[in-house]
């Protein structure tokens, strides 16, 4: 599904955030990236989302190579994904409900068939009782839970989350990482950014841990339950 | 096709959706295009029906075709059936010099000078009045008039006409400038409003581009918003331009009584309405497409 051979990417201000990863993503994995701050988590996910294209080396997203792919096609590849931000990005001029509406506008999706997948999105994460709350006024956790609303919205095949769990309580996080299991249960690929110690996670599921911007094998565990 | 629509009306929407949450700020945009197409359109309206009027004045403009001195009964036989059949005049009248005289003696004054006179001075001639009054058919209908044998010459009366033409030309082109310039103040000031809320907005455009818009998907509700904001502009100064006309009309035809004649300016076809409308559209769709250029950088 997602496929990195020999991948490099050099941000000219701060030089190789990513150095030569190799590895491959099946569909209806769920995949945790690991590494300390700055080792380049979120750098790898833009370039599994296609937002970021590499410098060296092919990143290939269902067989298609992101750096060979016209700028106007773009978009339509990164339709296939849902993505969490590391820093939300939430709207905060709009309520819940239209935030979650915005990835279903960009596929062409209005009316009476939006509101209803809105409402089940909102359902999924317990905001369908906020759905007229503005963003401002949600706890952390509440905007936590809305962008995978909005992530999850428009039913993508992918779904990336840069730290979901960042700022949360234990419990809370606990909660949260149940929600992305219950997609993979549905067959969703899911892919998390995480600095937080695994656990037994790691045992469980495939690893990318990073450390300066290279994958180290050390971590690497890739025992399938 | 169906998504294509789908796309369009919800742009729509989207724009109509923020004119009704920002009212009055949206209605004085509306109305400062308004009052800069106003003063062009109105200019228009004016030039158009005194171009109106100058095409309607018949029976002013007199061609006077004067024979030479030597000629006798036949050429001007010739001549009035020559002038008769000439497809470019309407109605010709001979005038012959002894009849030019006796006018002229009716008044005591020009009697007692006429008789001091060896002969008659006057020559013969015919008062032609042509069809077209525009000055292109009459200044042809006057060269082919003095070729004629025995023509001597031939004077337009009626040069204010001419002169009223060439100061109407010259209205015209100076409302083509003045709407220009205007058009082009438009543009920016438009613009720039459309930039202004393009960058408001961009956090939003941004999060779009990561999750998949498109660069249409994106410009589309700002080209809307610049096309919508001419069409109410292009509304607005159809009004103010119809109320200009009916305060002027009151002067005027006041003024025309006194000619009397009941010219008045009339706002004129729905067609025109109609052309104002498009051009102010046009306006904000072009000021909107040039100031979406925050939207192509990459974030
Ligand atoms: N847009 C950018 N321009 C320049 N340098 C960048 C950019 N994005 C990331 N970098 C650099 O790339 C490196 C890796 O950044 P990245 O955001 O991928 O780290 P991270 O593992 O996600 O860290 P954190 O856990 O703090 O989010 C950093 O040194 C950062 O400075
Ligand atoms: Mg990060």
């Amino acid at each position: 599904m997602i496929v990195f051979d020999n991948v490099t990417k050099r941000y000219p201000a701060s030089g190789d955030a990513i150095s030569q990863v190799s590895f491959s993503i099946e569909a209806g994995e769920l995949v945790y990236v690991t590494g300390h701050s700055g080792a380049g988590k979120s750098t790898l996910l833009k370039l599994m989302a296609a937002i970021e294209r590499p410098t060296n080396g092919t990143v290939l997203i269902n067989n298609q190579n992101v750096n060979k792919l016209k700028e106007s096609t773009l978009p339509y590849i990164r339709r296939k994904f849902g993505l969490i931000f590391q820093d939300h990005k939430l709207l905060y001029d709009r309520n819940c409900f239209q935030n979650v509406a915005l990835p279903l506008a960009i596929n062409g999706i209005t009316g009476q068939e939006a509101a209803k997948r809105i409402r089940a999105a909102l359902d999924k994460v317990g905001l369908l009782n906020k759905e007229k709350a503005m963003p401002i006024t949600l706890s952390g956790g509440e905007q936590q839970r809305l962008a995978i609303a909005r992530a999850v919205v428009s039913k993508p095949s992918i779904l990336i989350a840069d730290e979901p769990t960042g700022n949360l309580d234990k419990n809370y996080a606990a909660d949260i990482l149940a929600l992305f299991k219950a997609f993979q249960q549905v067959g969703v690929t899911v892919i998390i950014a995480t600095h937080d110690a695994l656990g037994q996670a790691s045992q469980q599921n495939k690893v990318l841990h990073l450390n300066q911007g290279r994958l180290s094998t050390s971590a690497h565990s890739e025992v399938n339950a | 096709m169906k998504t294509w629509l789908t796309y369009h009306v919800q742009a729509l929407r989207l724009v109509l959706s923020r004119f009704q949450k920002n009212k009055l700020s949206t209605f004085l945009i509306c109305l400062s295009i308004g009052v800069t197409l106003a003063l062009p359109s109105t200019a228009y309206i004016i030039l158009d029906n005194l171009d109106g009027l100058v095409s309607n004045v018949k029976s002013e403009s007199k061609l006077s075709v004067f024979l030479s001195e030597n000629h006798n009964d036949t050429l001007v036989a010739t001549i009035q059936a020559a002038l008769k059949q000439n497809p470019a005049i309407q109605h010709v009248l001979f005038v012959s010099k002894e009849d030019a005289l006796a006018q002229l003696a009716v008044i005591d004054a020009n009697k007692a000078l006429l008789d001091t006179l060896p002969n008659n001075p006057l020559p013969d001639a015919f008062f032609v009045e042509p069809k077209l009054l525009d000055v292109i058919s009459i200044e042809s209908l006057k060269n082919e008039l003095s070729k004629i044998n025995g023509v001597e010459a031939v004077l337009v009366d009626g040069a204010w006409i001419k002169r009223l033409n060439y100061l109407l030309q010259l209205g015209q082109k100076v409302l083509v400038l003045l709407a220009s310039l205007l058009g082009f103040a438009l543009i920016v000031v438009i613009g720039n409003t459309i930039r202004m809320q393009v960058l408001t907005q961009q956090a939003e455009i941004e999060l779009s581009k990561l999750i998949g818009a498109t660069n249409s998907f994106i410009r589309r509700p700002f080209l809307y918003l610049g096309a919508l904001y001419g069409l109410g502009g292009g509304i607005l100064a159809a009004l103010i331009s119809w109320m200009i006309i009916l305060v002027l009309n009151q002067t005027v035809t006041e003024m025309a009584a006194s000619y009397q004649t009941d010219f008045k300016l009339i706002f004129s076809s729905n067609y025109a309405a109609l052309t104002l409308l498009i051009i102010a559209c046009l306006i904000g769709l072009i000021s909107a497409y040039f100031s979406l250029s925050p939207i192509y950088k990459k974030s």
